[in-house]
């Protein structure tokens, strides 16, 4: 029997998670102990090239999706569901996966236990890819928490020091908390409408009288609860600490994907389930958006570590995501019924501007942790002041990572530019608004700010007389670095190559209104 | 008259807020999963309640519960395993005596 193939990456990579550890056996058998990261990178690469020939199918035959028609449901099943949004997201969560594997075939070789880091990494990205993936609530809690778990223990992989440990227990506290509040809110939403199916939901809940209340509770649990993995503040401390815990390849997997995946889960589950139109949560994501922005740029000038600084910057762009969102939102709610087109486009520019800067994100600040991991490779230091200097004895490296920190910057013409300015700029799109450009002018002073500390690293890092011994990393570390390096400066100057795929994913998500 | 349903809903509020309680008033750290796993009973409470049709209960909600009840014990589990390290590198299971806690 075909696997459906909406099916396909998925169960690549759940089957390869599960034979790990038996290649890895046979790698020591015939002495070749490098089988199992070459394994890992070959599942990757096969599931983007799934991912592919599922972006054709989509763009020829429309949105896919997979019911077992034998066991369905009266009010709508479970559904594997992949549209222009889950795709643009899986490609992301795939594409920093593979790279993250390659990265780790020289980074991990310190490590013990790499069949089990293997195959977590895996589960790591099946899991986010389910999410994107998920046409109802009771699969993505299941791939959600397949991924929450597989990501608690790869943070505190290297057990044997006591700052994985510890992180690893507070994000898996904090983490797991989220679950539930979030997994409350969706039993609501079950009792309210009897199913879990997203579509079966929004058509109980257009069909459902009465107040307003209760599901605006939800909802709260719906932002409070997926908010702590998406590093919301003030849901946000797990993050500062479990970053920098976490082996490099992680770091890069954690920041640069999976809060994406917590910013995922809000958006879909709201925008599918409760119409902008009536619904009043852009102001809400909009003031959680700019208080995280403002919180982590003055967290984030304090750090003398460059990897709890980059966490700090992490959590700063996740505000710009949620902002952007928000504004989209909010503009819907405030002026759908005036001005219905101009509304609309003006809404699909601000989605579009966050689903480009998650892009960029995801991309650029997975560079510079692997940037940064190999400096610390190298240095076996994580302080900036000790690492003043080094991106000039590690020219690729240090190259790229001033590419990262001007894209982050959002220096013009770099890819990070674009996506800020269509975000500022849709919060301008209502000049009669004052909250909203009250909200653009706080976007715009931190951007400014936050531009300010990136510089600052740049300087310490690259211009600065270099105190330490370093050489070059090894090419399987260099490589992705370079790699992603080149999809900044390349999107930077064609920004229209991904601009088409996050307007069709903006589209996509407010679709079905 | 009070349903039976909405009996469960209150057991489950109740469970949660011991839960919640558990997990702020305790510095050890095996009460603090302790307190994990009553919130993630009275979430599964929450559903089968919600789930009840007629003295039934509805075969999706039972699904999801039993996939719950399977992933808290993974992630039990997993606590577990930290805290078992966490004993190694400290001697204590005192939150407050950890060196980077601050929640």
């Amino acid at each position: 029997m075909d696997m459906p193939l909406v099916l396909q990456p998925i169960a690549i990579l759940l089957i390869a998670a599960a034979l790990t550890p038996l290649i890895s056996i046979l790698g020591e058998k015939i002495k070749f102990n490098k089988l199992k990261d070459l394994f890992a990178i070959l599942a990757f690469t096969s599931a983007f090239y799934a991912l592919i020939l599922l972006y054709f199918r989509i763009e020829d035959y429309g949105v896919q999706s997979f019911i077992l028609d034998n066991y369905l449901p009266i009010k709508g099943g479970v559904e594997i569901y992949a549209d222009s949004l889950s795709l643009f997201l899986s490609f992301i969560f795939c594409g920093i996966g593979l790279l993250a594997s390659i990265y780790s075939v020289k980074y991990m070789e310190i490590d013990t236990g790499l069949d089990r880091y293997y195959t977590l990494l895996l589960i790591l990205v099946a899991g986010m890819i389910g999410v994107a993936f998920s046409g109802d609530f009771f699969n993505l809690y299941v791939f959600w928490e397949m991924m929450c778990i597989a990501s608690y223990t790869l943070v505190s992989f290297r057990k044997y020091r006591w700052e994985p440990v510890e992180a690893g227990f507070k994000y898996l506290v904090m983490s797991t908390l989220g679950s539930l509040i979030a997994l409350y809110g969706i039993s609501l939403l079950y009792g309210l409408t009897g199913t879990v199916n997203f579509k079966g939901m929004r058509e109980a809940l257009i069909s459902t009288a009465g107040s307003q209340i209760p599901l605006y509770i939800i909802l709260s649990a719906i932002i409070v609860g997926f908010g702590v993995t998406a590093s919301i503040v003030p849901f946000h401390t797990w993050l500062p600490d479990a970053h920098p815990a976490a082996p490099s390849s992680i770091s890069a997997m954690l920041s640069g994907v999976v809060i994406k995946t917590g910013v995922y889960a809000i958006a879909r589950s709201l925008f599918t389930l409760f119409n902008p139109v009536n619904f009043d949560y852009g102001l809400a994501l909009m003031i959680f958006g700019v208080l995280t922005i403002t919180v982590a740029n003055f967290m984030a000038l304090m750090q003398r570590d460059i990897k709890r600084l980059l966490a700090y910057s992490s959590i700063v762009n996740i505000g710009y995501i949620i902002s952007g969102i928000g504004i989209g939102s909010y503009i819907l709610f405030k002026y759908y019924s005036i001005y219905p087109s101009t509304s609309l486009s003006a809404a699909v520019f601000a989605i579009m501007g966050a689903l480009f800067h998650l892009f960029n994100h995801a991309v650029g600040k997975g560079m510079l942790f692997l940037c940064s991991g190999c400096f610390t490779h190298e240095a076996a230091t994580r302080d900036i002041l000790s690492l003043e200097g080094i991106g000039r004895k590690m020219p690729w490296t240090g190259g790229a990572f001033s590419i990262g920190l001007l894209t982050l910057a959002g220096v013009p013409p770099l890819s990070g530019f674009w996506s800020k300015l269509f975000i500022i700029l849709a919060a301008f799109s209502f000049p009669q608004n004052s909250f909203m450009k009250a909200i653009g002018v706080i976007i715009v002073l931190n951007s400014i700010f936050a531009a300010a500390y990136y510089l600052w690293l740049l300087q310490r890092i690259m211009i600065k007389t270099p105190k330490i011994k370093a050489s070059e990393a090894s090419i399987f570390m260099v490589a992705p670095i370079i790699v992603l390096a080149i999809i900044c400066v390349i999107i930077g100057l064609m920004p229209n190559l991904i601009i088409n795929l996050a307007e069709k994913a903006a589209k996509a998500m407010l679709g079905g209104w | 008259m009070v349903e039976v349903w909405q009996t469960y809903m209150a057991c489950s509020f109740i469970l949660t807020a011991v839960g919640l309680y558990t997990i702020i008033s305790m510095r050890n750290m095996i009460r603090t999963i302790i307190g994990i796993e009553i919130i993630t009973i009275a979430v599964n409470l929450n559903f089968l309640a919600l789930g009840s049709r007629n003295g039934f209960v509805d075969s999706l909600a039972q699904s999801i519960v039993f996939i719950s009840t399977v992933i808290g014990a993974a992630v039990a589990a997993i606590a577990l395993s930290l805290i078992i390290n966490v004993y190694r590198h400290y001697g204590t299971l005192d939150l407050k005596k950890l060196r980077r806690l601050r929640w």
